[in-house]
């Protein structure tokens, strides 16, 4: 990168990364009401609980404050990518279930899908930017859902949403400690703090 | 006569109302004996034989029984008794005020158990069992360190109480998130804005209890009112410790609070210790006049050596 470009990859470093905080907060609002359309649509019961589900990243971290950015970027990029699939085959089996009679919960499926879809394009934009790029996608054709009753289908929908509700949490925080160290550094602690305006 | 003392005495738990018999230690039904309480002879009304009867006993008779040998006044026989009750249900509490690094748990007995308690608390998360640090100070209360965070899986944290009497346990489940309360913000500082009658100037700070304001960063909710009224006005900042109240009515005193909240996660804090402040005013314009006018008049009759720097001197504009 020549030193011309520094400033201005900084800039745009700064501004994806607080554009990726608005658009991951606002992912987890949606998230977070979608999951109320979808455990009264379900007849589901809100504290039921829900073990890991295969094939469904886990937000959990360990030792997170000690994650180097990149693995920040791609832990992020693998797991919305793993939820476009989920969410897609989640709004495959909604409409062979309750079909057009259901105007609330496919379309903020929908909507869920198309943001966390825009969120890994942005994942794989600040990927670029680590002069790293995004990892190709493992093979075209997703795995096959897992063949499961109704009711296994619905616990599972419900886990893959309060996984991605965490997630979005969790980008948030993310993206700002990303935003704290500036782009191309591997190492936490290093590089200038760019304060982050927090805008809702 | 001597009494001799050598056995060492126990402590017995006894429930409030309880009847209790007490054997003189090895003596017979029939032999003669002296039981006292805390040193003071118990008549023979409380006796049945050697024995010693006590009906629905209350807190009042707690103390150091002893049974003497009647004749050879050796002690026989010597408790504590403690009368007391088994534990309620403890309340407990769980919250973290320093996120991400961990959180904490308080509890305490809804009422009283005038005998020792212990507690025990076991923290599950998933499968695993996570060590509750026990603080020094306040008593009752342990803290965990975070070893994952945004986890879905909840916490289980089960608190058993245990006494003599009776045993009891509270158990609270919950989700990382839910249980984020900062502290409240610290350092409220309100002034008046000079030349400006309707504003006041608000400063705070983060709570200190919190670890990493720049990574997870905090908003505020600010509240005002003027002392004579009791309708508060309220104002969300999403970020900065400072805000400028611009609708302030001119010359009221104002009462000024502020909570916290994490951006993403969790509650607010409670509310800010309190602060007073009055927009600027302007001096009264008439008294200033007057005292300029006599300042004048009494320099022009004065002899010279009384006139000092600034002392009604108006050029320097001096005006007290």
């Amino acid at each position: 990168m020549a030193a011309a470009d520094i400033p201005s990859a900084a800039l745009r470093h700064h501004d994806l990364c607080s554009r990726g905080i608005r658009l991951a907060r606002k992912m987890r609002s949606d998230v977070t009401d979608l999951l109320d359309i979808y455990v009264e649509r379900q007849g589901l019961d809100a504290s039921i609980s829900v073990a890991a589900v295969d094939g469904v990243p886990a937000a959990a971290a360990e030792r997170w404050a000690e994650q180097s950015g990149t693995q920040r970027l791609l832990d992020n990029l693998a797991a919305y990518r793993a939820f476009r699939t989920l969410l897609a085959q989640m709004l495959e089996e909604q409409r062979e279930q309750l079909g057009d009679a259901d105007a609330e919960l496919g379309p903020a499926l929908a909507a869920v899908l198309l943001q966390v879809s825009a969120f890994a394009y942005h994942l794989e934009e600040l990927l670029e930017l680590e002069s790293r790029g995004a990892p190709a996608e493992e093979g075209s054709e997703p795995p096959a859902p897992p063949r499961l009753s109704l009711f296994e289908q619905k616990l599972r929908g419900l886990g893959v949403l309060r996984e991605l509700a965490q997630w979005a949490v969790r980008s948030v925080r993310d993206l700002r400690q990303l935003a704290k160290h500036g782009p191309g550094t591997t190492l936490e602690g290093s590089g200038t703090a760019l304060g982050l305006p927090e805008s809702q | 006569a001597q009494r001799h003392s050598q056995q060492d005495s126990h402590i017995q738990y006894e429930r409030v109302g309880a009847d209790v018999t007490m054997k003189c230690g090895s003596m017979d039904w029939d032999a003669a004996v002296t039981w006292t309480a805390n040193g003071t002879d118990i008549d023979d009304s409380h006796l049945n034989g050697s024995y010693l009867i006590l009906k629905n006993v209350d807190l009042t008779q707690s103390g150091q029984y002893s049974c003497y040998e009647g004749s050879s006044w050796h002690l026989k026989y010597q408790t504590n008794l403690r009368v007391g009750v088994p534990p309620k249900e403890p309340v407990l509490m769980c919250r973290s005020n320093n996120y991400p690094k961990g959180f904490y748990c308080s509890w305490h007995l809804p009422s009283p158990t005038y005998i020792p308690n212990s507690f025990n608390i076991s923290v599950i998360h998933g499968t695993r069992e996570m060590v509750c640090e026990k603080d020094i100070f306040p008593k009752n209360r342990c803290h965990i360190r975070y070893l994952q965070l945004f986890s879905t899986v909840k916490y289980k944290v089960t608190l058993t109480v245990t006494n003599a009497l009776g045993k009891n346990s509270t158990t609270l489940t919950f989700d990382e998130f839910a249980i984020v309360k900062p502290d409240p913000p610290e350092s409220v500082v309100a002034k008046p804005v000079p030349n400006n009658p309707r504003r006041l100037e608000v400063s705070w700070q983060n709570p200190s209890s919190w670890p990493d304001p720049e990574s997870f960063p905090l908003k505020f909710f600010l509240r005002y009112r003027p002392l004579i009224l009791d309708q508060w006005q309220h104002v969300e900042l999403s970020d900065g410790t400072s805000h400028t109240i611009t609708d302030a009515y001119a010359g009221k005193e104002y009462i000024i609070q502020v909570a916290a909240k994490d951006n993403d996660i969790g509650t607010w804090s409670d509310w800010s210790v309190a602060v007073h402040a009055t927009p600027w005013t302007e001096e009264p314009k008439h008294l200033t006049t007057e005292i300029q006018i006599i300042g004048e008049t009494l320099t022009q009759h004065k002899p010279l050596a009384l006139r000092g720097p600034g002392y009604g001197d108006p050029s320097a504009g001096g005006v007290w």
